[in-house]
């Protein structure tokens, strides 16, 4: 009697499991195949080859947008990447014996579910304001900022999962701490600490609110980081606003890029972290 | 019987000064092979941690007494630690390869040691491979990586890479308790093939490993050196009925 009673709770969730996970699916295959269907038509060489046309002209595209998107996140990345990745060493490594990395750990990890706008907004009220004009640096400093939180941790986790006898067993060959852990320890976390990194751009690339308050936009084609530059997340959130037909359609073709992108870098991180475990 | 290490009065306190070692003297004589016995938690690992200042790796740890190798007390604050163990060299329980390739392994402490020459890592990596005697076993993927190994090649691969920097003397912690019988077999062949050639400091669960393989032997209790002596006398004739009673299995 009990045991036919577990048998059914345990189908019945089993069941409730299933829909729930379903109903997960069903939105984000519906986002993904949206984003698809409208933006593939939007997708021709003119999209990355010109810059943006007067409404009504033919022949317009996002190469400022383009451009500017990814000088933002490439700088992003140098500016997060290099604080995230030596900070989690110290969290992992030297710091390990003071009470302070606790706290640096459980502050990185509420900086990581902080709203992206409100890092915007700081940047904007820090730099933005005292300069007086939005400029491509501190949309990049912003996405940084964003950044080091996640590359920080998971550095952090990474090297805490190389075992302490490895570390000894270079000390125990002579090796001074600096090359214990640039030679032996990074190499045994490297695809991790990579994936981090990965994830972490993937994650700043859809980012648009902390770029409205930092790098604004800029409808001309421009590699000039001290001045407002073009993203494409803010440049799909003015045209998705536009009243006009081609801008719909560019921003379309615009979404469909990032999301594409995310998600080839978002499956390498994956991949990158499967091959680690199967060792 | 040529002295290698005098180790005097020698106290040894954890983190909040807990009392682990308890006045220790003994002689350890150069290429031999002096086995550390006793129950789990008697401070035989801790005192093998001593002679290459592991303990230093963590803070609160306090050294008292001395331990005399090559005319200097390791335990004083001026002695270079890389220096040090470059000199006493230690394979621990657990196989730990490097995540490189296997020649890479070898030469890491090589390198450490400002080797650049590819012709001298080449004959020195192939050396210190058919001295742990893992060459014939690796010599086709020297360049794959250490993982893909058994456990035992690992730890064959660990003690040659202690070799190749040409150590005085090697500590080896528990070095077959994770692995199986015939890798422990091969093992114990390697150690007593390196007699003569390298002083052997060895800490082992394993009385009839000690039995085996050493020539002296330290049997320890509670932080204190019980009885040290030759290995013969340890397990024929043992001085101390604490010994005795050990060995003869009543405890431990």
């Amino acid at each position: 009697m009990i045991l036919k009673k577990r048998k059914v709770i345990s189908s019945l969730a089993l069941f409730v499991c299933f829909l729930t996970a379903l109903w997960g699916i069903f939105w984000l295959s519906f986002i993904i195949i949206d984003v698809l269907r409208h933006g593939i038509t939007a997708i021709n060489p003119s999209l990355f080859l010109n810059d943006p046309a007067p409404p009504g002209e033919e022949g317009g595209g996002l190469r400022n947008a383009f451009v500017g998107h990814l000088l933002i996140t490439v700088f992003a990345t140098l500016i997060g990447v290099p604080v995230g990745v030596l900070g989690g060493t110290f969290l992992a490594e030297y710091g390990r014996k003071y009470n302070i990395s606790k706290v640096i750990s459980t502050l990185a990890d509420i900086m990581v579910s902080v709203p992206a706008i409100i890092i915007g907004a700081f940047i904007y009220a820090i730099i933005v304001k005292p300069l007086g004009h939005f400029s491509g640096w501190a949309g990049a400093i912003a996405l940084g900022i964003i950044m080091i939180p996640t590359v920080l941790r998971t550095t952090e986790n990474m090297l805490s999962l190389i075992p302490w006898t490895l570390r000894e067993a270079a000390f125990a060959l002579g090796a001074p701490y600096y090359k214990v852990i640039i030679q032996v320890v990074y190499r045994g976390a490297a695809t991790g600490i990579l994936t981090g990194i990965i994830l972490a751009i993937a994650r700043v690339t859809g980012e648009a609110a902390p770029l409205l308050f930092t790098a604004f936009n800029n409808n001309y084609f421009s590699l000039d980081m001290s001045q407002p530059i073009a993203s494409l997340t803010v440049t799909i959130f003015q045209y998705a606003m536009g009243p006009y037909e081609e801008w719909h359609a560019q921003a379309w073709g615009a979404a469909l890029m990032i999301t594409v992108f995310i998600l080839f870098a978002t499956i390498t991180g994956r991949l990158l972290i499967k091959r680690r475990y199967k060792g | 019987m040529i002295p290698e290490i005098e180790v005097r009065n020698l106290n040894f306190y954890y983190t909040g000064g807990v009392h682990i070692l308890k006045n220790i003297n003994m002689t350890i004589y150069k290429n031999q092979v002096t086995a550390l016995i006793g129950p789990s938690g008697c401070g035989k690992t801790t005192l093998l941690r001593c002679f290459n200042r592991m303990h230093d790796l963590y803070a609160g740890n306090k050294y008292d007494g001395e331990i005399i190798f090559q005319g200097q007390n390791i335990l004083s604050k001026d002695t270079d630690l890389i220096e040090l163990r470059s000199k006493i060299g230690m394979v621990f329980q657990k196989p730990t390869p490097f995540p490189m390739s296997i020649f890479e392994n070898i030469a890491y402490g090589l390198k450490l040691r400002g080797i650049k020459n590819r012709g001298e890592l080449k004959s020195r990596v192939e050396k210190a491979l058919k001295d742990a005697a893992l060459w014939e076993e690796v010599k086709d993927k020297l360049n794959t990586n250490a993982f893909g190994l058994s456990g035992g090649q690992q730890q064959r691969l660990c003690i040659a890479r202690a070799l190749a920097v040409e150590p005085e003397i090697i500590l080896f912690d528990e070095p077959t308790s994770a692995l199986d019988p015939i890798s422990t077999g091969k093992i114990e062949e390697l150690i007593i093939s390196l007699k003569g050639r390298v002083t052997i400091i060895i800490v082992t669960h394993n009385m009839q490993q000690a039995a085996r393989i050493s020539d002296w032997t330290g049997f320890m209790m509670l932080g204190e050196l019980i009885e040290y002596d030759r290995t013969n006398k340890i397990f024929t004739v043992p001085s101390n009925k604490l010994t005795e009673d050990y060995i003869t299995g009543r405890f431990g």
